[in-house]
């Protein structure tokens, strides 16, 4: 058994597809549909067959009322790790994107946020090299 | 089950892609050999949907104003979509919408006899493979209509048959498109 796909809900997913690969950097992994279904994922090209993130279309209201209470209360629906959050941070802001927090030391990371544009914010974290 | 065993889909035909900037809409057309009346069942009455149909529904589609829960059939993930019954002209017209997609159908009476048209908008990455699905379960209608059923045949059941494969790439060819090789390859980039 493997953790091999994480999912955030998206309220498009032409345009989600193009935030995370345009803006983000992700590759395209899977997509395919069937009837009104789209299953949808990218991968990190770092690491093209490691975990996959799948872009869902939010039509469930349950899920839409979480989703915009977790954006409101400033939670990231998903995280991804880094080894230069800095670095990212200048490249996807380059793109367009809105950071809602720059790059910031917390607790054994450096973390930034920003708003991925279908309803999430995302946090990039860098861990803390460890002094031994 | 022999009746099942032995199908085999004809070749494409009866689609055509209606374009409209990014909107396109795929329409079918079947006739059968059965009269409005007995389609219009097939179409709108939950126990014969599930006969033929790619989704189940709660209730009838049958009345105008009636909101009824479609549930696709096989989707890696339930998906469950509440849609609300816009016409229904019996046994002429019938609109509603599954998920996203716009599903208007008409029933032309050709003495005793049904031309039954669908028109659905649909990704157009997506578009022949809906073209294929349509034509099995058509297919299948057919054969419920006429009192020789073979089950439906929707989701994976028809992804995995020769038949879908052939005619997703005899549409693909008709639209002048080109659709994704299924199933994916690892690695691949459809």
């Amino acid at each position: 058994m493997k953790i091999k796909l994480t999912s955030v809900y998206v309220d498009d997913q032409d345009k989600a597809l193009r935030f995370y690969t345009e803006v983000l950097g992700f590759a395209k992994k899977v997509d395919f549909s069937q009837g009104p279904y789209r299953w949808l994922t990218v991968a990190s090209p770092e690491e093209p067959d490691g975990t996959e993130l799948q872009l869902a279309l939010n039509n469930n209201p349950a899920a839409k009322a979480y989703q915009q209470a977790m954006f409101q209360q400033r939670q990231p629906a998903a995280m991804f790790f880094t080894d230069d959050v800095k670095g990212d941070y200048e490249r996807i802001k380059a793109r367009g994107a809105e950071f809602t927090m720059p790059p910031t030391d917390v607790t054994a990371s450096i973390i930034a946020m920003l708003n991925d544009t279908c309803g999430n914010l995302i946090q990039l974290t860098q861990l803390a090299r460890h002094s031994l | 089950m022999t009746d099942r065993e032995h199908y085999a889909p004809g070749p494409a035909r009866g689609a055509q892609v209606r374009k409209d900037g990014e909107k396109w809409t795929l329409i079918l057309v079947r006739e059968l050999r059965h009269s409005p009346e007995k389609v219009w069942q097939a179409l709108t009455d939950p126990a014969q949907l599930r006969e033929w149909a790619p989704f189940e529904a709660d209730g009838s589609l049958g009345t105008a104003g009636t909101t009824v829960k479609l549930t696709t059939v096989g989707a890696p993930t339930p998906l469950v979509s509440e849609t609300t019954v816009t016409r229904a002209d019996a046994p002429k017209a019938l609109e509603y919408k599954w998920g996203g997609f716009d599903m208007r159908w008409e029933l032309e009476d050709l003495g005793g006899q049904t031309r039954l048209t669908l028109w659905t908008n649909i990704g157009h990455r997506f578009i022949s493979m809906g073209a294929a699905g349509w034509h099995i379960c058509f297919d299948v209608l057919d054969h419920l209509l006429g009192g020789t059923p073979i089950g439906r045949m929707v989701g994976p059941d028809a992804m995995k048959f020769g038949g879908w494969q052939r005619l997703n790439a005899e549409y693909a060819k008709q639209f002048g498109i080109e659709t994704i090789n299924w199933p994916p390859r690892a690695g691949q980039k459809p």
